[in-house]
């Protein structure tokens, strides 16, 4: 009886192996049966990526043009942060400024970071500091939206315990209101660079001459299949390994969340 | 007192709103930014008139551009909608099934639908059906992720007691699980719309030849910053109209949820 369970327990563990297994049959087989210059297999995937190593394109091999592109995002981020945690805890804190600066912010939101793309390409043309400015655009979003509604969520005991042990509106907002917004902004943070890591791509395939989006467009013009797969799967690993760096940053900024969030 | 508060609601944002646009049309005037880069509310507005019955310079009046993206956005949701939310539930209720998937399933979240673009360019070409195919993807992934989420926080109270009780597993997955996800479904339902809205935009300025995407590309080519413009505003206008009458239809199917809590 002991036996049998762990047996089937067994086949329950193997199967996620088993489902990346057949991914890697089908997708060859699809490969070599249908046409392999449409649909190249796994292993010519891995043979492009490790061509940009004996022949980079613009200088660069396929970690060159990953840094391009995380370059980008990170200053974007950088700023994006700043700026939003900025104005989140402005429009969340105070009631004027959210009547005010809030009712622009919600105007110009609904506008997909894309469809800002034309006009800032008109704008700055298609050199580095629009790309970064796009990022900035799409990451600033999220990041503002979770500031606020962190500050707006704060527990209304701890501020009423703050008041009546004389605490100033500075410290309320300081020490009990954005510490307790931190995890709140954090996943703000962690949407933002999704967002962000998806603009920069879109930015990078209208013009570019670096970056993981440059490389998929190459792809297309030269009809390099395997040179657009080598680009998806960067993008894929690269947004994963992000995703969890901000994992990692926020159990060491606010670990008492951990439970929360795994 | 109450009456002063009540005011201030209205008037600040309508205040705000007014100055907004009062000194985006007095630098437009002034000339501190040349009209070839911003175009003043006013010349938006003109632009938005023209276009209501013109075709020039895109070749489609903004009615047709706008049944153009709405068509294709609406066709992916649905599809990625029918795929995904199914697909979750089902990933949050069967292991065995939890087990295949989301090895594969986490392969393909990472990667933005954008990231898609050019190889489903490559191998479905530039019309429609790509374009339908990268929106299905795009509202497929969150409405996984959220039906997922939402039936694996099913009470397990209510799971023992329909167990006491004699039900099969499959008649607690349609009669407990599924009702008590509906509320986190309806979120991914949400996501997904803004998700495909911004993909579609996207999709549009790579590769298109109708559509509200392809109206502000244009709009760029030909020089005509107010049709950029205008088409950014209707963009978003759209995608806030949608939101605002998606969260109407969820509050009127999931209204249950308030009982439960």
């Amino acid at each position: 009886m002991l036996n049998k369970k762990e047996k089937s327990f067994n086949f329950i563990k193997i199967i996620p192996y088993l489902s990346i297994l057949t991914l890697i049959i089908v997708w060859t087989i699809v490969s070599s049966v249908g046409n392999s210059a449409i649909f190249p297999s796994p292993i010519s995937v891995l043979e492009r990526m490790g061509r940009l190593f004996t022949e980079p394109i613009q200088g660069k091999n396929i970690f060159g043009h990953i840094w391009a592109s995380l370059q980008r995002v990170l200053i974007a981020m950088f700023f994006a942060t700043l700026i939003g945690v900025t104005l989140g805890v402005m429009i969340g804190w105070s009631k004027r400024l959210r009547l005010t600066v809030g009712t622009i912010f919600e105007i110009i939101r609904p506008i997909p970071p894309i469809a800002w793309l034309p006009l800032v390409i008109m704008w700055f043309g298609i050199g580095e500091f629009p790309k970064v400015l796009m990022v900035f655009i799409g990451a600033l979003m999220p990041i503002v939206v979770n500031t606020y509604t962190g500050i707006k969520m704060v527990d209304q005991k701890l501020l009423d315990m703050g008041k009546v042990f004389n605490a100033t509106n500075k410290q309320l907002l300081m020490e009990i209101a954005i510490p307790s917004a931190v995890p709140v902004i954090l996943a703000g943070v962690k949407n933002g660079l999704g967002v962000g890591w998806m603009v920069v791509l879109a930015a990078e395939m209208i013009g570019a001459t670096a970056g993981v989006g440059f490389l998929i467009n190459r792809g297309v013009e030269f009809f390099d299949v395997s040179l657009i797969l080598s680009g998806m799967v960067s993008i894929g690993v690269v947004g994963a390994l992000l995703s969890v760096g901000v994992d990692q940053l926020e159990k060491v900024v606010c670990p008492w969340n951990l439970k929360k969030s795994d | 007192m109450k009456r002063k508060k009540i005011n201030e609601n209205v008037v600040l944002p309508l205040i705000s709103i007014l100055g907004f646009l009062l000194v985006w049309q007095l630098i437009c005037w002034t000339g501190i930014i040349p009209s070839n880069k911003l175009p003043a509310p006013i010349t938006v507005f003109e632009a938005f008139i023209f276009k209501l019955t013109n075709t020039a310079p895109d070749g489609a009046t903004l009615i047709q551009h706008i049944l153009s993206s709405l068509k294709i956005t609406v066709s992916g949701l649905l599809l990625g909608i029918a795929v995904g939310t199914p697909l979750g539930l089902l990933m949050g209720w069967y292991k065995p099934i939890d087990n295949f998937v989301k090895p594969l399933f986490e392969l393909i979240r990472p990667i933005p639908p954008i990231g898609w673009i050019p190889l489903t360019i490559v191998w479905i070409g530039v019309g429609n059906e790509a374009k339908i195919a990268i929106i299905t993807l795009a509202s497929f992934i969150p409405c996984v992720l959220n039906s997922y989420a939402g039936i694996r926080g099913t009470s397990q109270v209510l799971i023992n007691v329909a167990k006491t009780f004699g039900a099969t597993n499959f008649y607690t997955f349609r009669k407990i699980g599924i009702p008590s996800s509906l509320p986190m479904v309806f979120a991914g339902m949400r996501i997904a719309m803004g998700n495909s809205w911004g993909t579609l935009v996207a999709a549009e300025l790579l590769a298109a030849n109708m559509g509200l995407g392809y109206m502000i590309t244009m709009g760029r080519q030909f020089g005509r910053v107010d049709i950029i413009v205008l088409g950014m505003v209707v963009i978003g206008a759209l995608g806030y109209l949608f939101t605002f009458i998606f969260g109407k239809i969820e509050q009127a199917v999931v209204r249950g949820q308030e009982h439960v809590k």
